[in-house]
């Protein structure tokens, strides 16, 4: 049966080829969609779970466009008085707080912005992962400066090599290079915190405070405290990401949208060309009803062409997903909220398989009206046609 | 070789009792075959001769079980098939019948082999030495992996009848075998009727092949959907076979 139903498809390679095209196109956009879906999430939440925080103090106004800023390494219109980190620090369940000062440098004439960051002792707390490639791993100057990854590369600086800053009129020494680690550290400029305050005319203002807790437990009755600190509110992590993920549901509804009407595109495709091919050939599917297939075999005859384009179509279209895919992440990329740095596309075993089932659930839906004409073909028409 | 599968060998292969058929035309009903009886004998070869429109295709069809008579009883080796849905309808046309097209109805993305197997595929056999069997027979041994496109015309009927003959039918069922083919093709293809004949295959051949219809031991004639005489045939022309 999968014989006669490959030969008849092999019959008009061109029809055959666009079909294919059709369902892998199809398949390519939904397997790249949920991939981006999935790959943002799991980026979202290692973003997030990475920087060992439990809480940021941010100034009031938007909380959580607050914390993603910062947890960009945006600036903040507003800014946290220094008292703040005392009342902080002073708090009992406080393990670690960590002030930062982010301020933007406009380069006009590379047409970019540069974000630096002020940090103090406290951060390396919170940066298990801050890593060098080379020279030391914190300042020793107040002039010391330590680069992401990216920033190092743009510079063209390695540790011990001098760093001028025309905007800040300023000349730092490279100190350390950060690891590439696929986050928003990786373009940042960081110096020690006071340096930062001097040079951004911010004396005793900071961006906001991360902090981490002795015991993750008392988050709510730390949060109650803090909440009491003037011009300052709290963010937890975990408001943030359900937040992100409430952001993210509205995107991945768009997503799916998109996904959907490619679907459609591809099962109307197959369904266009099964029925196509049942019509033009319908003296000889008479003539095999006449020469004893029953009703069912000619409905597995047509499914059967119907899974074997929706198989070429699927496989096609995971190998475009896989080569394709980041084209198409770049183009949705912008428009997600917060989104990683690294790569999102995430093509798993499970989303494989998802497609795989779509596909034969698609096949079948095309294949539903084609196979209920083939089987209604009379075979007394056999004798009538060529 | 096509043994007959009848119990009794002297009771009729077919048993038309007021056969009819009609079709809706728009708000009107043709009647295309009109109260036909008659009874067809285990090895007849039978002819159905008539003009153009007259019935002819409406009554073989009947016979073939591809549609179910308006009215009438139609038996087939003892069975009455004129009730039978569908399914039933199939099942007969893949077990206990053979037919032969004008147009030779062969698939064309299959090899010759693989048409011959046809019958046997859909009955979820598989009977390489008889598809072997049966191309030996046809002359068709040498071609079993060619495509019809490749066969002159009476080979691609030879191929045709070789189908036909895969699930050892009770009756062979032809309309108008030699419509497509020049008159020397065609004498071959009525030698190989006649041989199959004459192994005891019993055979209803609709034909305006005027050799072809003598050929038969009997001929049904119609005119206008009313079977109007049943003829003996000429007798077998003496550069006969046998
Ligand atoms: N499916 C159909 N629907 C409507 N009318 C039909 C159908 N099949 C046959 N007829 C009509 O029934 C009549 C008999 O047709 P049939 O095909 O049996 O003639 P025939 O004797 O085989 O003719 P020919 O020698 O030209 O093949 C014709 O008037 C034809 O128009
Ligand atoms: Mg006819």
């Amino acid at each position: 049966m999968l014989r006669l139903a490959l030969r008849n498809l092999l019959r008009r390679p061109l029809r055959l080829a666009l079909t294919i095209c059709g369902v892998a196109l199809g398949t390519a956009v939904w397997m790249t969609l949920a991939g981006l879906g999935d790959g943002y999430r799991a980026g979202l939440r290692t973003e997030l779970d990475r920087a060992g925080v439990q809480l940021m103090l941010v100034p009031l106004g938007c909380p959580y466009d607050a914390a993603a800023r910062v947890l960009k390494g945006r600036t903040l219109e507003t800014s946290l008085p220094a008292s703040a980190l005392d009342a902080v620090r002073s708090d009992p369940a406080v393990a670690v707080a960590a002030p930062m000062l982010i301020a933007a440098v406009p380069r006009p004439e590379e047409n970019r912005t540069d974000l630096w960051v002020g940090l103090d002792e406290a951060s390396r707390h919170l940066k298990p992962w801050w890593h060098m490639t080379a020279g030391r791993d914190w300042f020793s100057a107040t002039n010391g400066a330590i680069l992401g990854s990216e920033a190092a590369l743009i510079e063209l600086r390695a540790p011990g090599d001098a760093l001028h800053s025309p905007e800040l009129r300023q000349t730092f020494r490279v100190e350390g290079v950060l690891e590439r680690s696929g986050t928003s550290d990786d373009s940042l400029f960081f110096i020690p915190l006071r340096t930062a305050q001097r040079l951004f005319a911010q004396d005793d203002r900071l961006t906001a405070i991360a902090i981490r807790l002795k015991d993750p437990a008392e988050l709510r009755a730390v949060v109650q405290r803090l909440q009491q600190i003037p011009g300052a509110q709290v963010v937890t992590m975990t408001e943030m990401m359900g937040t992100f993920l409430r952001l993210l549901g509205t995107v991945r509804t768009l997503l799916m949208a998109l996904a959907i009407v490619a679907c459609a595109v591809g099962i109307l495709g197959v369904l266009n060309t099964l029925l196509a091919a049942v019509v033009e050939r319908t003296p000889e599917l008479c003539l095999l009803r006449a020469v004893g297939a029953s009703r069912t075999q000619m409905v597995f005859l047509v499914a059967s062409e119907s899974l074997l384009l929706a198989v070429a179509g699927t496989a096609a279209g995971v190998g475009i997903a896989g080569v394709g895919g980041h084209a198409i992440e770049s183009l949705v990329k912008p428009f997600l909220p917060l989104a990683p740095t690294g790569t999102l596309l995430q093509l798993g075993p499970d989303r494989m398989t998802q497609c795989a089932l779509a596909a034969v659930l698609g096949a079948l839906v095309a294949a539903a009206y084609p196979a209920w004409c083939a089987a209604r073909l009379p075979p007394a028409l056999a004798a009538k046609t060529e | 070789m096509n043994p007959s599968k009848s119990s009794q060998p002297s009771a009729p292969v077919v048993i038309a009792r007021g056969l009819s058929k009609s079709y809706p035309r728009g708000s009107v009903t043709v009647a295309a075959l009109r109260n036909a009886s008659f009874e067809v004998g285990p090895s007849e070869f039978v002819a159905i001769v008539g003009p153009s429109g007259s019935g002819k295709s409406t009554l073989l069809n009947l016979l073939g079980c591809m549609d179910a008579p308006t009215s009438g009883t139609l038996q087939l080796d003892g069975q009455d098939v004129s009730q039978l849905a569908d399914s039933g309808r199939t099942r007969l046309r893949r077990d206990r019948l053979g037919f032969v097209f004008q147009h030779f109805g062969l698939v064309p993305t299959l090899s010759v082999a693989e048409n011959v197997a046809l019958p046997a595929f859909f009955a979820r056999r598989s009977d390489p030495k008889r598809v072997d069997e049966l191309l030996e027979r046809v002359g068709l041994s040498s071609r079993r992996h060619h495509r019809p496109h490749e066969l002159s015309g009476g080979e691609m009927q030879r191929a045709a009848i070789a189908r036909a003959l895969m699930n050892r039918p009770i009756l062979l069922l032809a309309d108008e075998p030699t419509g497509n083919l020049d008159s020397q093709t065609g004498s071959s293809i009525l030698e190989l009727f006649r041989e199959l004949n004459a192994d005891g295959l019993t055979l209803i051949v609709v034909t305006h092949n005027p050799s072809l219809a003598s050929a038969a031991g009997r001929r049904l004639e119609i005119q206008d959907g009313v079977l109007i005489s049943s003829t003996p045939g000429s007798p077998p022309k003496p550069h006969g076979p046998r």
